[in-house]
């Protein structure tokens, strides 16, 4: 299961964060500044997995943002990077060529493809194509 | 409701406007900022217009996702989630886990909001389900259990989904939902033809799983149906984690996955699938010999792999085998992927050879991780090679001899923290203790130690351990090297009557060395004690009085050079002695070191009865007529070292070229580091020294009684 998931920049900041587990405001402040500098010095050459209290953290840096999940220690890591990729394909699909400002200035499009990919903390679709009508739609009735 | 004016609504700032500004704005004018736009939006949320509330929704939750506190707007949010207009309630379903928690009480509100919800169209449903997936509890769930239930039932993929993964969260936050609803979804999921739904089914099957296993048997049989006839790689990731939790239930199901993991496992490409699949093998199909190879080819190809990714989750894989045969047949794969691995991987690597380094492949180990450490992990290394060697009593070690003179002084030289020295000391003094022979060796280690700690600058270098002594209550620093050094000059000292005469000549004139003794000020009461024990021992050993004046001139130089070091005064307890040399004290001190120690002294234990195994008789003196004994058979194998090692080249001279080539350019390579060693001890080890690995046993007890008490008892 998925716990949250993170996107921050180099700096930090947190561009977005969605939480299937409840903690509170201040621990979740906490956990993005621990996440943050546990990735932000990892060298290429280092694995993207890596041990985070008693579950795992699986991040992948694209330019200059840092995508991160924390997950069961039973799931399987390769799937997560997998789904991060696929949720970066999904967004330059939408957005066309992404970039961090896309994000920015479109979150509340961003959460909504995440809400097409996973619910509950758990994947519900890993077609593309799929998750891109689903959210053409919503955009239909907006 | 507040109504804006044309006029207002040009001014109105637009969520981009909003999200500049907030760029562009200083850390200092932030609060100000901050303040101004969340007054704004209290107005604009209450507006009449559709168009005005929707841009201070979205402009409340960028203020959320800077981290400004939103938890007032609980109420519009959850009257906005009710809305009419889609837009207004898709932005505030997503905003929605930002203001509602567990212990929310909008929340029985928001049961009403999503009963509506659900009777409208698909996408509202969908929008719905993943907002319920997000704040679902206890309550919630359990009002909105039978209306998820019925959207199982739905004519679009995209609902029953969703609704199949809420109700895998409604599952684990209630387990008391489970019985008989469960029944209802695994008929549908019977029926499902569309892989999405299917995999969110797998889902809910491995929640149900973790707060009720024993309904095991009800999906038992759906699992295996599917791992048959699937060919999506993501449903099968999770066909065959689901499989790991049920043949730990039910072994037979464990049979009937073979054949079709071997199917899988030659078909696949998609290394996720492989990871899982081997992961699987290696930790439930060990007597599979088929299988098991087959996966141990694929897991030695994810061991050399490229993506250091591959690599770590191929160690994981390795953390099943369980056995020290098994992983000795990964063995050089994984050293291999230790040259090129992260500090996390060889962390992985290192807790590996912890659990199964056994005599067969202990050599090979201390070697390669004693040859490949680096700065980063060298103390996990040093920490790791340590455990490796004292594991249950040395268990690993059959040549102490070896271990003595040729792994521990390359040790003692990578040490590089305290804990580490710490270790290191107390790993010598078992291992001397448990080879009482080994002593005779004690001179040797000291030099090739010490040797190198004379030729640095060592003061005080690294991170300090502070004591304080407790009668002088005077205070030290000591750093890792000084801990080294304190050990093995009481060993040494404790070996006296062990060295010939010339090592103790040896050691007084190394420490005579102004390095050493500007180095190690926080010793000079343990180096004081120790030329009092060789001059002691001299006396004994020359008799005719030859050698002991130039021994008084060394040992006078030495402690004018300790007064010259140390700032404050100190006088030594010994020095007094050795100077003026009083026959009749210095025969009552002859007296105390000669007579033979018991094991307890009977006034002292009055109060405490002594171990009734403990032969108070005998004493705690070292045996040297037995030491003496082993020492010299070993010294004749080790003057016939030079033909045996003849005997060996000529042997491998004899082999076949292209093998020849490549062991001399192994060895070269080993030599090259381990230069020193291959001079100094013989290459085939003889067990001379025995390890006693008998608990707690002192010298003088014996082993004999202690098992005739056991059955006396």
């Amino acid at each position: 299961m998925i716990r949250f998931i993170l996107l921050q920049n180099r700096q930090g900041k947190t561009r977005l964060s969605k939480w299937y587990v409840y903690y509170d405001d201040a621990e979740k402040v906490k956990l993005q500044n621990e996440v943050h500098r546990l990735i932000v010095c990892r060298d290429t050459k280092h694995t993207n997995f890596l041990e985070f209290r008693n579950y795992k953290i699986i991040y992948k840096r694209y330019a200059g943002l840092f995508f991160a999940l924390c997950v069961d220690v039973s799931d399987n890591e390769l799937t997560m990077l997998e789904l991060i990729h696929l949720y970066v394909e999904v967004l330059d699909k939408y957005f066309g060529n992404v970039c961090e400002l896309d994000i920015v200035f479109n979150f509340n499009k961003a959460y909504s493809i995440f809400d097409e990919m996973i619910v509950g903390g758990e994947i519900i679709e890993t077609s593309k194509q799929v998750i891109i009508n689903a959210v053409k739609n919503i955009e239909l009735l907006d | 409701m507040f109504h804006l004016s044309q006029m207002d609504q040009i001014f109105l700032k637009s969520l981009a406007d909003v999200v500049r500004t907030s760029r562009t704005t200083s850390q200092y004018d932030k609060l100000t900022f901050t303040t101004q736009t969340i007054a704004d939006i209290k107005n604009e949320i209450s507006s009449r217009q559709e168009s005005v509330r929707y841009q201070a929704l979205l402009k409340l939750f960028f203020l959320a996702m800077e981290g400004n506190n939103i938890r007032w707007a609980e109420f519009q949010i959850i009257n906005l989630m009710g809305s009419a207009d889609f837009q207004l309630k898709l932005g505030a379903q997503l905003a929605a886990h930002l203001v509602i928690d567990n212990q929310s009480q909008g929340l029985i509100m928001v049961t009403n909001v999503f009963q509506k919800e659900f009777k409208n169209g698909h996408i509202e449903c969908s929008t719905t389900l993943s907002c319920l997936g997000t704040i679902a509890n206890k309550d919630l769930s359990d009002s909105l259990l039978t209306h998820v239930l019925k959207l199982t039932t739905n004519t679009k993929p995209l609902i029953r989904k969703k609704a199949i993964a809420v109700l895998s969260k409604i599952f684990t936050i209630n387990p008391l939902n489970i019985p008989g609803n469960l029944e209802m979804v695994i008929q549908q999921l019977q029926k499902e033809t569309n892989i999405s739904v299917l995999a969110c089914g797998i889902s809910l099957f491995c929640s149900v799983m973790k707060v009720a296993p024993k309904l095991y048997p009800l999906f038992l049989s759906i699992v295996y149906d599917q791992i048959s006839k699937q060919k999506s790689n993501w449903l099968l990731i999770k066909l065959v984690r689901i499989s790991n939790k049920l043949i730990a239930l039910e072994p037979r199901f464990q049979g009937k996955l073979i054949e079709h993991y071997s199917r899988l496992l030659n078909q696949t490409n998609s290394k996720s699938l492989q990871y899982e699949l081997i992961y699987s093998i290696m930790k439930y199909f060990k007597n599979h010999s088929q299988l098991y190879e087959s996966a141990g080819d694929i897991l030695k190809q994810f061991l050399n792999h490229q993506d250091p990714n591959l690599r770590c989750l191929g160690l994981e894989c390795l953390t099943h085998i369980s056995t020290s045969a098994g992983l000795m047949e990964f063995q050089e794969q994984i050293l291999e992927s230790f040259k090129k691995s992260d500090y996390f991987s060889k962390l992985q690597i290192l807790q590996l050879f912890k659990d199964f380094t056994n005599q067969q492949n202990f050599q090979t180990v201390i070697e390669f991780f004693l040859k490949y450490s680096d700065l980063e992990s060298n103390h996990k290394i040093i920490e790791s090679l340590i455990h490796i060697i004292t594991k249950d009593k040395f268990i690993n070690v059959d040549d102490p001899e070896k271990l003595l003179l040729m792994y521990i002084p390359i040790i003692a030289q990578k040490i590089d923290t305290i804990d580490n020295a710490m270790r290191f000391k107390e790993m010598l003094f078992e291992l001397l203790t448990r080879v009482p022979g080994l002593k005779v060796y004690s001179d040797q280690l000291c030099n090739q130690i010490l040797q190198t700690y004379a030729t640095q600058s060592d003061t005080l270098q690294g991170p300090t351990l502070n004591i304080v002594q407790r009668h002088t209550q005077l205070k030290y620093s000591l750093n890792h090297r000084e801990i080294i050094f304190k050990s093995l000059i009481m060993i040494v000292g404790e070996s006296v009557k062990l060295l010939k005469l010339e090592a103790l000549i040896n050691i007084i004139k190394f420490l005579e060395q102004l390095n050493i003794l500007n180095c190690y000020e926080s010793s000079l009461s343990d180096i004081d004690s120790l030329l009092f024990k060789i001059y002691i021992q001299i006396i004994k050993i020359d008799s005719q009085n030859e050698i002991i004046p130039q021994i008084e001139q060394l040992i006078k130089n030495i402690y004018n050079k300790l007064h010259n070091i140390s700032i404050v005064k100190i006088s030594f307890f010994y020095e007094s002695l050795i100077n003026n040399k009083q026959k009749d004290q210095l025969d009552q001190l002859f007296t105390l070191y000669e007579e033979d120690l018991p094991p307890i002294n009977l006034e002292a234990q009055k109060l405490i009865k002594p171990p009734e195994s403990l032969n108070i008789t005998q004493s705690f003196q070292i045996d040297i007529e037995e030491i003496e004994k082993i020492k010299n058979s070993n010294n004749e194998q080790i003057e016939q070292k030079p033909i045996v090692q003849q005997i060996v080249q000529v042997e491998q001279n004899q082999n076949d070229q292209e093998d020849q080539n490549i062991q001399i350019q192994k060895q070269d390579e080993n030599e090259e580091e381990l230069k020193v060693l291959n001079n100094k001890v013989d290459s085939i080890p003889k067990k001379v020294f025995t390890i006693n690995r008998d608990e707690e046993l002192p010298p003088g007890v014996n082993q004999n009684d202690i098992n005739q008490s056991k059955e006396d008892e």
